[in-house]
Parts: C-alpha cells; structure tokens; sequence
C-alpha cells in the first residue's frame, strides 16, 4: 500500500505509540496516508479504538514478524 | 471469626489471594484493562470507555465491599484505608508522583505484572525498581522525607476518614446507615453513567474487566478480612489478619507487594518471612496473565527500545515506588481497594493519580513537538 510518511513506533508501549501517530497526523495533509510499525501487544486495541473516536480511517492491519502494521489516512 | 492457628491459615490466605489475582491477571490481560490506557484513551483520543471500565470496577467493588461490612462479614475500619489520620499531602504527592511514573513506565503496578506475563522485559525492570523505590519510602532514605515533611501535614479526623463516619459525625444517624446509602448512591451513580455509554455497551470485555476485576477486589476482602481473621492470636492475645504484611486487613495493591516479594527473595533462607497475602497476589497477577498469553499465542518478547526509553522506565518505576507507599496505594490499591471503603484519602489519591497521568502525557506530547 501507498503511504505518505512512516512512523516507527517498535519498542514503544502505550501511550507512546499513539502520541506519536497523533504528532505525526497533525503535520499531514487531508487524505494522505501514515504507515505505523508498533511493537507493543496492545496496539491493535489503541489504533482501532484511535480510529473509531479521531474519525482518522484505519485502512488496514496486518501483524508479521512480531510486527504490527498499520495504515491509517489522515481526515 | 476463626478460631484456628494462624499459621494454618496462612496459606489459605496466600493461596485465595493467588487465586483472585491470577483470575485477575487473566481477565486483565483478555479485556485490556489498564488505568493508565484509561486515561490515555480520555486524553490522547476522547475515548472514556475504559475509564469506565475502572469505574465499573470502583462501582462493584463498593457495592460488595459494602454488602460484606453491612452483613457483618469483615470490618472495613479494619483496612488501612480508613483511618482518622487524614495526611493529605501524602495523598496529593505521592498520587500525582504515581501518575506521572505509571505514564513513564507504560502502566501502573497491576499492568507491570500482566505485561511481566506476556513477556516484557521492560517490566521486569519497571517491577524491580518499583519494588526497590517502594522499600526505599517505607524503611530507607525516601521513608525519612515521606515521614518527615509529608506525614506532617496530617489532619486527625474525630471518626475515621471515610465518608460514611464522617457524615455520621456531623450530619447524624448511624455510620452503617450512611455506608448504605452512601454506597448505594455512589455506586449507583457509577452505574449509570458507566452504561450511559453505547460504545461500552457495545463491547462485552469492557464489562467483563470492570465486573471481574471489582469482584476480585470483593474476594480479597473477604480473604483477608473473614477468612484470614483470628479475633486472638495465641501468641499476642490480640486480633490479627493472617499472612498481611501490613497486620491489617488488605485486598489488592500492587506497590507494596512488589518490595516485600524482592524482600522475600533476598531474605528466602529467614524462617520468619512467609508467603503473604501481597506476595501471593503479585505472583498471581503475573501467572494468570502469562497463562492467558500462552494459551492465546500472544507471549512475546519484548525489551527496550533505546536509551531514553530504559530511563522513562527506570524513572517511571521509582516514582511509582515512592509516589505508591506515600499515598498508601496505587491505581488498584486506593484506585479500587480503598475506593471501596468510600475512604476521602481513596478518592483524593484517584483524582490526583489521574491528574499526574494526564499532565504527563500533556508533557510527552509537547516534547514531540519541539
């Protein structure tokens, strides 16, 4: 999948993770999308639950390698 | 009332206590719970369904912690929490000093055990420092300030601190009138505003976690404070609860319990030192979670990410510590626990142990922006 910006959040726990992913929205356009790679078991949790109250899309999810990895697109 | 041999009793106690905080430590892990994701969620992203998820636990615990004193099961003036030294600044200090170490360490002392069980190295150290800073402010170089300054400011209650004494004091009736309507009030109030909410009824763990982990604290109550009471202790002459470290009745905190199980370790060939009732709940939390982990496939490893992050952790560890046994609890001990009794040194510690959360996350935001 396309992105924008990548954020790497491995080896951060809560609620790191999701104060940088806000940081890093804030400085993007409408529309464009921000790849996170998070290593923390909760984040699947935190970024759906981001997605929901922010009205910021997760588009999608994926875990590997012990990675989780997410795009979301900027509102 | 037993009339057994303490000794016999002991791990009874130990045991029930592993037991609940291993049921705890399961549900916790499935569900989520974590008070300092309570606040994260509420600040970082406007989501106040797993603060209510604390609040449902508050609103059950204080239902049941009720319902145990009001039919003569235990006596809750018999807990820590309730006491007429009303020392404030401990209250105000050491909640809002554990809120900002709970944010620094990725969770308060409960979610430092569920993440010890599902791998996180991080936690380990997290626990040892904790464990270390929280020894340091009962008997070490901490205590001497927490007693010699903060203790100071203390205003001595004519009754006992909680609210059901206090009314009864000056407002009249009994206090065990005012402990049913006050709890019924409080807890109803809870309820309702916990299930106001389409997006936490929606969710069933959400309920799940708050039920679980209030009915977890109920049953600490009640082992401790029925099941491990001896009115006489054959060699005291005097009452005692079996197995505390405290020599009070107890239900969960996870400050203290974290210093007496290094304790335990580092003095394991010392035949006085026993499995209590807070060492049993600590190891249990971190059991149930790690069972719950292995089951799920979700263990895994994790471990620090740089330099600054192993400093947060370390820091974050030592203010939970000293801000933990300052304020006599954490999020689970005062948060829940001493809530429970409707204790106004319980609340303050809740609300401050919150604003410290939140002011830190403030913080850490504003750093990413410079």
């Amino acid at each position: 999948m396309d992105f924008d910006k990548e954020l790497d959040a491995r080896g951060l726990n809560c609620p790191l993770p999701i104060l940088r992913t806000k940081k890093a929205l804030t400085d993007m356009q409408s529309g464009q999308v921000l790849k996170i790679v998070a290593t923390d078991p909760g984040s699947l949790k935190d970024f759906q639950a981001f997605s929901r109250q922010t009205g910021n899309e997760l588009l999608s999810h994926a875990e590997a390698n012990r990675e989780f990895v997410f795009f979301m697109k900027r509102k | 009332m037993n009339e057994a041999n303490p000794g016999a009793l002991a791990p009874l106690v130990a045991g029930g206590a592993f037991l609940l905080a291993f049921i705890f430590g399961a549900v916790g892990n499935r569900t989520n719970f974590c008070t300092m994701g309570a606040v994260s969620d509420w600040v970082n992203m406007g989501s106040l369904d797993r603060m209510r998820m604390w609040l449902l636990a508050i609103a059950v615990a204080i239902l049941g912690a009720s319902g145990l004193h009001l039919a003569g099961v235990v006596d809750l003036s018999k807990s820590i929490y309730q006491t007429p030294n009303f020392t404030w600044l401990s209250y105000v200090v050491g909640g809002f000093l554990f809120g900002v170490g709970m944010t620094l360490g990725s969770g308060c002392g409960s979610k430092t055990l569920i993440r010890v069980g599902t791998g996180n190295l991080k936690s380990v150290v997290v626990y040892i420092f904790l464990g270390i800073a929280a020894y340091m402010t009962l008997r070490g170089l901490f205590g001497a300030f927490r007693v010699g300054v903060l203790e100071k400011a203390t205003v001595t209650l004519p009754a006992g601190q909680d609210l059901p004494s206090l009314f009864a004091t000056y407002l009249g009736l009994s206090r065990a009138v005012w402990m049913a309507i006050l709890a019924s009030v409080v807890a109803g109030a809870l309820l309702v505003y916990v299930y106001a909410s389409k997006s936490f009824r929606a969710n069933f763990d959400h309920t799940l976690g708050g039920v679980v982990t209030g009915l977890v604290v109920v049953g600490g109550w009640y082992v401790s404070g029925h099941v491990g009471y001896v009115a006489e202790d054959p060699n005291t002459l005097q009452e005692a609860f079996v197995a505390t470290n405290t020599g009070r009745m107890e239900s969960f905190s996870f400050v203290a319990p974290l210093a007496f199980t290094l304790e335990y370790l580092m003095f394991w060939t010392d035949k006085s030192k026993i499995i209590t009732y807070g060492i049993a709940s600590a190891l249990g939390v971190i059991a149930g979670s790690a069972a719950y982990a292995l089951a799920t496939r979700t263990f895994r490893w994790e471990g620090f990410r740089d330099a600054e992050d192993t400093a947060m952790h370390m820091l974050g560890g030592t203010l939970m510590g000293f801000g933990g046994i300052t304020a006599l609890g954490c999020t689970i001990g005062q948060g829940i626990s001493g809530f429970s009794t409707l204790a106004l040194g319980s609340i303050l510690t809740f609300v401050f142990i919150v604003a410290g959360s939140a002011a830190t996350m403030k913080w850490q935001y504003w750093r990413l922006g410079r």
